[in-house]
């Protein structure tokens, strides 16, 4: 029976950030919070392997107490199990932190044969978090990897890369990052939601950890990326398409 | 001395990263250190692009991914501690580099726009929220380690008189990772980042047979098509090659121009460097038209032959 741990972390929705004026500082005042997109992915993979080969799917994420809304937003996707590692002092920790605090949780706490991660946050896109997990648990790992098959105890990954498709096998336990062409998520049904407060969540705090997590890195400032554009509009009548044609033909980009 | 490596994953990538380290290693006032896997003979072209260093790792056997050097960088590092190591951003980089910074227990900024250097610190600038932000960090830790994307810089140009060592590596790759099958991409016939001109297919478009309207309107303009993502990746409309954002393809034509493209920012940050950008969008408040020079607000099926008309005028075409 394979057991497989899927990692998610909980972000910003990108779409939300707006920019307070021309200071370039960004206003997180409104936005909502999501599972990490790829994650999703990651999710949906780990389901569908426990649908075809049977056993058990964990979910585990570390963050903030306010990431505990997104327990029953991944409960509902299929794993029947979380694990919320949190604690005030996560709400940014860096790749290396998270990676080292998901290494104790599921050394001390979770058997595995396969850990699946998503390719990169949407929030920090690092792509940091499973090959470091990998290296500091001692298994065997493919990055951007997008179609996963299970014999016996060994692991076939396709890897995407941008020259080709790169087919590797190794032993498990093993991890693996995932890309967002491996599937389509499903959306959770009623049923699937209601369901999803019921099942068992595991609470974990800083306090429980023995390690110290220090950051490595120091974030010295995060602007805006803004970008100089005219930002002209006109309608669609065929005298305000001739402006932007004489226009097109002033700048010297088309001849 | 302790050094400021490069590490990539071909040669042509050493040498990019090489131009960059040299400024980096003057600045530290350090070595520079590059590393060839399995090839003695390049060893000296990149001491005379300006190494003063070169470490030749053992050659990798045909089964094994470049990934499977990590465990022999991770001990090469710890016995000579290098004061910065700087990773070419592929694919397989970034997992290196990952993997080297979790081995050493240190911090590492991955896909770097620019990297510089300010009082002993690498000051590293990458992009966040799907590119709508500009994160610039530094490592407290040593080394410090920057994964900086293929072709940020121009390669190192080599110089007659410039001598280094070189140094070969024993010790054997081991992993437990074995590839059992490569399957060549077939090349595309063109790359879009070399294009002047670029006609983006967006969502506002309703059918993969509509598409022909983007491609007449880039054959006026001896311009290509481009994609966002979803057209590629979830409706397979275009080749995968073609979408542009900041987990495809960044490009940098004269004039871009966004038909149905409603410009959310991962597709924006893949078009920042374009010198003119046009939208032709029906919602008059997506977004594409804050990133856009000039925005025409209408429905792409109407607008695009009016468009071609007035250009066939304006060009004598």
């Amino acid at each position: 029976m394979l057991k497989i741990i899927v990692c998610f972390k909980w972000v910003i929705d990108e779409a939300d950030i707006k920019v307070s004026g021309k200071s370039r500082e960004l206003d997180l005042s409104r936005v909502a919070y999501k599972i990490s997109d790829y994650d999703r992915n990651a999710i949906e993979e780990a389901v569908r392997l426990q649908e075809q080969l049977g056993g058990s799917v964990v979910a585990v994420t570390v963050g903030p107490p306010t990431a505990k809304q997104s327990l029953k937003d991944a409960l509902s996707r299929g794993p029947e199990k979380a694990v919320f590692v949190s604690d005030p002092a996560f709400d940014s920790l860096e790749p290396a932190q998270t990676a080292a605090i998901l290494a104790e949780v599921i050394t001390k706490n979770l058997e595995y044969d396969l850990i699946i991660c998503g390719e990169g946050s949407s929030d920090l896109y690092a792509q940091q978090v499973g090959p470091r997990l990998a290296e500091k648990l001692g298994i065997p790992c493919a990055t951007y990897v997008e179609k996963i098959i299970i014999k016996d105890k060994e692991l076939i990954a396709e890897r995407k890369m941008r020259d080709g498709i790169e087919v590797v096998s190794m032993p498990l336990p093993a991890l693996v990052t995932v890309m967002p062409t491996i599937n389509t998520p499903r959306i959770p049904s009623l049923k699937q939601v209601l369901g999803a407060a019921k099942k068992p969540v595991v609470n974990l705090s800083a306090k429980d950890l023995e390690g110290k997590y220090e950051p490595c890195l120091k974030t010295t400032s995060l602007l805006a990326a803004t970008m100089e554009r005219k930002r002209i509009k006109f309608t669609d009548d065929p005298q305000d398409i001739r402006k932007v044609v004489d226009a097109l033909l002033k700048e010297g980009v088309i001849s | 001395m302790p050094g400021v490596w490069v590490i990539a994953e071909n040669s042509n990538y050493t040498l990019e990263l090489l131009s960059k380290g040299l400024e980096i290693a003057n600045e530290l006032n350090e070595k520079l250190v590059a590393f060839s896997f399995g090839n003695e003979e390049l060893a000296n072209d990149y001491i005379s692009c300006g190494a003063d260093e070169v470490f030749v790792l053992p050659a990798l056997n045909r089964e094994l991914p470049f990934e499977a050097y990590v465990p022999l960088i991770v001990a090469e590092a710890k016995k000579e501690m290098p004061e910065a190591i700087i990773v070419c951003a592929t694919q397989r980089g970034t997992e290196l580099a990952s993997r080297v910074a979790a081995g050493l227990n240190t911090g590492l900024a991955t896909g770097c726009i620019s990297v510089r250097v300010d009082k002993g610190n690498l000051v590293m600038e990458r992009l966040v929220f799907g590119g709508a932000a500009v994160q610039t960090v530094i490592c407290t830790t040593r080394p410090q380690m920057a994964a900086i994307p293929p072709g940020t810089y121009e390669k190192a140009q080599p110089r007659e008189d410039r001598r280094g060592q070189i140094k070969v590596v024993a010790g054997n790759v081991e992993t437990k990772v074995k590839v059992v099958e490569r399957r060549k991409k077939e090349q595309e016939e063109i790359d879009l980042t070399e294009a002047k001109i670029i006609v983006s297919v967006g969502r506002g478009f309703e059918k993969q047979e509509d598409i022909s309207l983007a491609r007449e309107l880039a054959r006026l303009l001896g311009g290509e098509v481009g994609c966002t993502r979803p057209i590629a990746e979830e409706l397979h409309w275009l080749p995968e090659e073609r979408y542009m954002g900041i987990s495809g393809k960044k490009v940098k034509p004269d004039l871009y121009i966004g038909l149905g493209v409603s410009g959310q920012v991962q597709h924006v940050t893949g078009i920042r460097d374009a010198k003119i950008i046009m939208a032709v969008n029906t919602d008059e408040n997506a977004p594409i038209f804050d990133a856009a020079d000039y925005g025409i607000v209408g429905n792409l099926y109407d607008v695009v032959p009016k468009l071609m008309t007035e250009i066939k005028a304006a060009l004598n075409k």
